[in-house]
């Protein structure tokens, strides 16, 4: 079953777009592919990307990876000791750091979102705000803490505190501007005032988004506060620096298989705490 | 006079939603307000019960016009015309017993509500009233665990909970299945016809209208085209409302109510 030629060039005289796209979207399709390669050629060029030194670099890691096995064990108690303080601070760290990023996040978010606060230029201004402070990554802010309040750990709760008052203020935001209206009406119908209606027609909606979002901010900071940590502001991390400089791998790579366990850990935690409060569970009041 | 409703209009940008609505009603009655959707049905009780401004005219409730109401005055009169609506509008993460309470928002301190601090004595009240609706049983349940017609009644018993003298009722059986549809009617005419509440239902169909109510407002474009005994619904009133399409108006006339055989009544709680 076959179309005859003439009924083919019927369609394609009537409907041209349907067999190719114009001359001109194909240039320019071509142009930008040319120029896309070209853009990873150059990089790669700078960068130094040659197979040689790729393949020695490969050697040199194979070495570190290495010392992987057997890992090491400390004995001295006063090593367990350093380490467990090391792993204990960072945790304690991430803690205080999200929580206290959460307890401001959470009455800016309201003012931030579209369906609380209807005064555009407030919730712009407010809006930009959140952007600034996510703007200035966390390693950063440590640094600057760490000139302000002195090396340890309280300059790393405090840069873990500000990067989440702009992370978790934007996504609860996020979460509020996402709730039904219905159960609001609802309340307002029945002769409640607005602040009714947020605290009991919204805020049920969202509490679940708030704890899911602040657990695993938890979680990633416990990440970031061993980052903070090589930069001078406690914690695990320090430890860990201190042990590559003087090239101690054995207990490098054993650090670094206790932060896994660790994060591995608080993961398994929050998702039983999240299961708890998102599931079937009943006792609203 | 109980109910006045005198030139009553909302306009949506270059839509009138209700065009100058005018009718009276003079004791406690059982009233349908038939239509197509984007008739006004809707946007008639959001009038009434204040969730829309309207664009012009005068509501008057025993004398006092409510559409001039402001702030803590108009949220009294919004305790005082319960609302039920086609969504249920229930606050799905909180349990049976606290959505009924939510009626009593406007009769308890702010602070005591805020933190769902309620008296036995409100909770007790709140248990009885889910009991004549028959679902006191759920009152611990989460409401999103409901099925719709058990929700629905929910929003009855927050309703009730309000002690309204209005009860406006915005397609309340038109996401339900016929059985529950009929518990739900039933429901609402049994509470107007053993209090003595006012019900001012929207309905989809003839049929369902005919069978409760007992005077019928039909509305097309936003302006009141019937208003009488449900008796009076004859096939030419049906084009009028639903439009010279026979079809149409035909197929409207049939609820899904009438979908229940005979036998079905034996299945619904007595």
């Amino acid at each position: 079953m076959s179309l005859p030629q003439d009924e083919i060039d019927h369609y394609k005289r009537n409907l041209p777009r349907a067999f190719a796209a114009p001359l001109s979207l194909r240039l320019r399709r071509g142009t930008l592919a040319l120029g896309f390669a070209a853009l990873v050629a150059w990089c790669l060029y700078a960068f130094g990307f040659s197979p040689e030194r790729i393949w020695n670099g490969l050697g040199r890691l194979g070495r570190v990876l290495g010392f992987m096995f057997p890992p090491h064990i400390w004995t001295d108690p006063e090593d367990i000791a350093d380490i467990a303080k090391g792993l204990g601070e960072t945790l304690a760290m991430a803690f205080l750091g999200t929580l206290l990023g959460a307890l401001v996040a959470f009455p800016l978010s309201f003012l931030g979102a579209k369906n609380i606060n209807r005064f555009t230029p407030l919730r712009f201004g407010v809006r930009r705000g959140f952007d600034v402070i996510r703007a200035l990554e966390t390693l950063i802010v440590a640094l600057v803490f760490i000139r302000a309040f002195g090396l340890g750990p309280l300059a790393g709760v405090l840069a873990i505190a500000v990067g989440e008052v702009g992370v978790l203020a934007k996504l609860f935001a996020e979460a509020i501007e996402n709730t039904a209206e219905k159960p609001q009406e609802g309340v307002v119908a029945a002769g409640g005032s607005r602040p009714q209606a947020i605290r009991i027609g919204l805020m049920p909606q969202i509490w679940p988004v708030l704890l899911s979002i602040t657990l695993y901010n938890f979680e990633s900071n416990v990440r970031t506060g061993t980052i903070l940590g090589i930069v001078g502001a406690g914690g695990i991390g320090f430890l860990l620096s201190d042990r590559i400089g003087a090239y101690r791998w054995g207990e490098a790579w054993s650090i670094i298989f206790l932060i896994i366990i660790l994060v591995y850990v608080i993961d398994w935690l929050s998702a039983r705490i999240r299961a708890r409060f998102i599931g079937k569970w009943e006792g609203v009041r | 006079m109980l109910l006045e409703v005198r030139n009553v209009s909302r306009v949506f940008g270059a839509k009138t939603a209700v065009d100058r609505m005018s009718f009276t009603l003079d004791k406690p009655g059982f009233l349908g307000i038939i239509g197509r959707s984007g008739a006004g049905k809707s946007t008639f009780l959001r009038l009434v019960n204040r969730l829309t401004g309207a664009s012009g005219g005068e509501i008057r409730f025993r004398g006092k016009n409510v559409l001039a109401l402001r702030g803590a005055e108009m949220r009294a009169w919004q305790s005082q015309c319960a609302m039920i609506f086609q969504q249920f509008n229930l606050v799905p993460r909180m349990d049976v017993a606290s959505n009924v309470l939510h009626g009593l928002l406007n009769r308890r301190s702010t602070l005591a509500t805020m933190f769902s601090l309620w008296s036995d004595a409100d909770i007790h009240r709140a248990l009885e009233i889910l009991d004549r609706l028959g679902i006191a049983e759920q009152a611990a349940k989460r409401a999103e665990a409901l099925s719709g017609g058990q929700q629905q009644r929910v929003a009855i018993a927050r309703a009730l909970m309000q002690d309204p003298a209005i009860i406006l009722a915005d397609e309340p059986i038109a996401s339900l299945d016929p059985m529950n549809a009929q518990i739900v009617m039933d429901s609402l005419r049994r509470i107007h016809d053993e209090d003595g509440r006012t019900v001012i239902a929207n309905l989809h169909t003839l049929d369902t209208a005919r069978r409760y109510c007992d005077r019928v407002i039909g509305m097309r474009d936003g302006r009141i085209v019937f208003d009488g005994r449900p008796d009076q619904l004859s096939a030419a009133v049906a084009r009028e409302i639903y439009g010279a399409n026979e079809h149409f108006s035909e197929a409207a006339t049939s609820t899904s109510i009438d979908v229940l055989e005979p036998g079905d009544a034996e299945l619904l709680p007595a």
